[in-house]
């Protein structure tokens, strides 16, 4: 992990006019460098939030995989040096260096080999703290504004390194000693509970809670927002907050209080809130996983395919950003994994384009996890399950490798609940093929005793209720409104099982009427070009040709 | 001590639950076996929500492996699976090596509540044998059940009960297309100038 000092420690690097001293004390920087800093301060400075964007969005990158691909940004002390020498000795604006540190160290888990040591880790910790005592540390709202692609990527950054740092304290194996001993003593960084703190603050200080309830009762929201949460800052603060606690709540195990946190917000329609692709496919993500994970598949497939219906539209305002493309195909990729698993639980329709991808890239896998073989399901599972945490820090006397334990307890759990389930397919292949059915029948057709298959049957209706309302608390209610959804249903009358199934006829109209006026169209292309061509040449061969053609 | 509450004037929870086993979770010397196992009753008599499955992400695998937590999973998964019977014979024999079962007021009953549950949304006609011996009851009990439930025993038939009247509402539905009018008008020019052309051609 070299500085930019110290990479060109004999040798001057030629970047047009700028040349880098050997000594390091006095760098000069490449000029497209420094006018970014300047900007980037004077943006921030002005509260310019277009400015910012700019900077933060286009050049930033561009610099970055210009001059910085392999090597760490210039350090904060330098920069501010830069900067206040350009406005004359004046200190930089703070918000400005905090932001800046911010993305030094973002940088370094993203494009360094090798990733942060245990110093870069906790600096970037206490930049964190910096930041949230700024914001939150005052009596009155600061006036800064920032743009909300930047507030989400500071949470969900936030949060993102704190995941890494628990896993990095669990690999205990390979450490040496005093490694294991620094580890054992910082008890405060990355502590989870200064983590749930600062977004529990956030959430209070903006008041958002209170003004998602007034905004979905049709209410005033400037009368319940209160002095922070007027501001956008404040208020997009937490907002994304909230979506922050969702999913630390999922990664902790907690997928009931991981969908409560979200019970004001309208999760189908997370585009009316905040225009941020990343933020609503992540939050789209962890919603999906939860409803799964609590037994509520319908919610489930509808949340994961709204998701990926939103994806598919907003993939070319992606395409300009080549830091986030990743992230965001691994976790669009995540869900279709897991459709893919909750359709095979509870069979259901989706969005034809949506269904049709995933026919496209999954055939092969759909039909193992539709036979519920177990291994396609775990690894499928695995795969598409985000890196769950243990709160605890681990054994630090026994120096094992824990980061997989917490994974491997839900995956567990989740395997026995499907364990349970196993029968259910089968059941339903057979009842497809029939209205009506005696037990006897169906017993020996799944080599089973009827009673066994009365206590199946039962447990298929039981495991396909699903909780249908959106509302987190009322489903925790006792009389919480649940229903079958599936397109099979049956009932048992004494010895008869009568089966109900929908059947959806082919739409043929719809798609030949698309096609008949595609084709008028087509043919009215092809008779003005065809006028165009010869309407060119008749002018260019003279009267004559024209009237041979007409 | 608001679980002792929950479990002596029978009312339930969820969230609290929950967060106690959060607690055990980010403090593990906290941990007492007691209150997880009344939690997880508490949570299996919750039942059809999946209340005892999230409990279950919450708490230590070694935990829930090892007795007594493993009985109670074991009678969990009982119900889960709607093996009603097996569940009866499992809570008789574990009752004597876990008195916190018996402590749990309600207990049974919410159970049974369950049990109805399940045959409510699964039978239309069930038999009354059958009926009696998912509910670990006896015949004379029966009344009490039917008219809670609304269900009656068939007038000619007194070996079924009659629970719910599906016929009118499980019914084969077929969703055919409908081409509305507006679709077709978009079409009228087209098929317009085609017919036009074929008399052209016919010429």
């Amino acid at each position: 992990m070299t500085s930019w000092d110290e990479k060109v420690g004999g040798e001057p690097a030629d970047y047009g006019n700028a040349v880098l001293s050997a000594n390091g004390s006095y760098t000069i920087l490449p000029e497209p460098v420094k006018t970014f800093l300047c900007n980037f301060e004077a943006a921030i400075r002005n509260r310019n939030v277009y400015d910012i964007i700019q900077c933060y969005e286009a050049q930033f990158p561009k610099l970055t995989e210009r001059f910085f691909a392999k090597y760490n940004w210039p350090a904060t002390q330098v920069v501010t040096e830069i900067v206040s020498r350009s406005l004359g000795g004046k200190e930089p604006d703070q918000l400005f260096v905090i932001l800046y540190t911010e993305m030094y160290y973002k940088h370094i888990y993203a494009h360094i080999a090798g990733g942060p040591s245990f110093e870069d880790r906790e600096a970037s910790y206490f930049n964190y703290c910096d930041f949230f005592n700024f914001v939150l540390g005052t009596d009155t709202p600061v006036t800064h504004e920032l743009p909300y692609q930047l507030l989400w990527d500071i949470i969900d950054e936030f949060i993102y390194q704190f995941q890494n740092f628990t896993q990095y304290r669990a690999k205990l194996k390979n450490k040496k000693d005093e490694e294991i001993s620094t580890l054992r003593d910082s008890v405060t960084t990355w502590n989870i509970h200064s983590v749930l703190n600062v977004l529990h603050s956030l959430v209070e200080k903006s008041c958002i809670n209170e003004q998602l309830r007034e905004l979905a009762s049709g209410g005033d929201i400037s009368a319940v927002a209160g002095e922070f949460g007027e501001r956008q800052l404040y208020k997009m603060l937490g907002f994304f907050s909230l979506i922050g606690l969702c999913r630390l709540h999922c990664i902790l195990g907690d997928f009931f209080q991981a969908l409560k946190v979200l019970e004001n917000i309208d999760v189908s329609r997370l585009d009316l809130y905040c225009n941020v692709p990343t933020c609503n496919i992540t939050t789209s993500y962890y919603v999906g996983f939860s409803f799964m994970m609590m037994r509520r598949y319908e919610d489930a497939i509808r949340t994961l395919n709204d998701a990926l219906a939103y994806h598919n539209r907003v993939k070319s305002s992606l395409a300009g950003r080549p830091d986030v493309a990743d992230y965001v195909a691994k976790q669009t990729d995540q869900m279709c994994h897991l459709l893919c698993l909750c359709l095979s639980l509870h069979p259901m329709r989706v969005d034809e384009i949506v269904h049709a991808q995933i026919k496209e890239k999954y055939n092969e896998k759909n039909l193992k996890l539709s036979r519920m073989d177990l291994d396609e399901i775990a690894n499928t599972f695995q795969y598409a399950c985000p890196k769950f945490l243990s709160p605890v820090p681990p054994n630090f006397d026994l120096p094992e490798n824990y980061q997989m334990n917490p994974m491997r307890q839900i995956k567990e759990e989740f395997i026995s609940e499907i364990k349970q389930q196993a029968r259910i397919p089968d059941i339903r292949s057979y009842l497809k093929l029939y209205t009506t059915l005696s037990i006897e029948k169906l017993a020996g057709l799944m080599n089973t005793e009827p009673q066994v298959l009365h206590r199946e049957l039962m447990c298929y209706k039981h495991k396909m209720q699903n909780i249908v309302t959106a509302d987190a608390a009322a489903a925790a209610a006792a009389e919480a409104p649940t229903a079958s959804s599936s397109e099979l249903d049956f009932y048992i009358d004494g010895d008869m099982i009568h089966v109900a199934d929908t059947k959806v006829a082919r739409k043929f109209g719809e798609l030949f009427i698309r096609n008949i006026l595609k084709l008028e169209d087509v043919n009215r292309a092809l008779t003005r070009l065809d006028q165009f061509i010869y309407g060119v040449a008749a002018g260019e061969a003279g009267p004559q040709a024209g009237s041979a053609r007409s | 001590k608001y679980i002792e509450l929950q479990v002596t004037e029978n009312v339930y929870d969820c969230e609290a639950n929950l967060a106690v086993l959060k607690l055990y979770q980010f403090n593990p010397s906290h941990y007492q076996t007691n209150v997880t196992i009344k939690i997880l009753l508490k949570a299996i008599a919750n039942l059809p929500h999946p209340d005892f499955s999230l409990c279950k992400y919450l708490i230590e695998p070694d935990k829930l492996r090892e007795e007594p937590l493993s009985s109670v999973v074991a009678l969990g998964n009982q119900l889960e699976t709607c093996d009603f019977e097996e569940f009866w014979q499992n809570l008789a024999s574990t009752k004597s090596s876990i008195p916190a079962i018996g402590s749990v007021m309600g207990f049974t009953d919410s159970v049974r509540k369950f049990i109805c549950h399940v045959v409510g949304i699964s039978y239309q006609k069930i038999k009354t044998d059958q009926l009696c011996r998912i509910l670990d009851i006896k015949r004379d009990q029966l009344a009490v059940y039917l008219e809670e439930y609304g269900w009656k025993l068939v007038p000619d038939d007194p070996s079924h009960v009659f629970v719910f009247n599906y016929e009118e509402t499980i019914k084969t539905r077929n969703i055919s297309e409908k081409i509305g009018f507006p679709q077709v008008k978009q079409l009228a020019p087209v098929l317009q100038n085609a017919a036009s052309d074929c008399h052209k051609r016919a010429k």
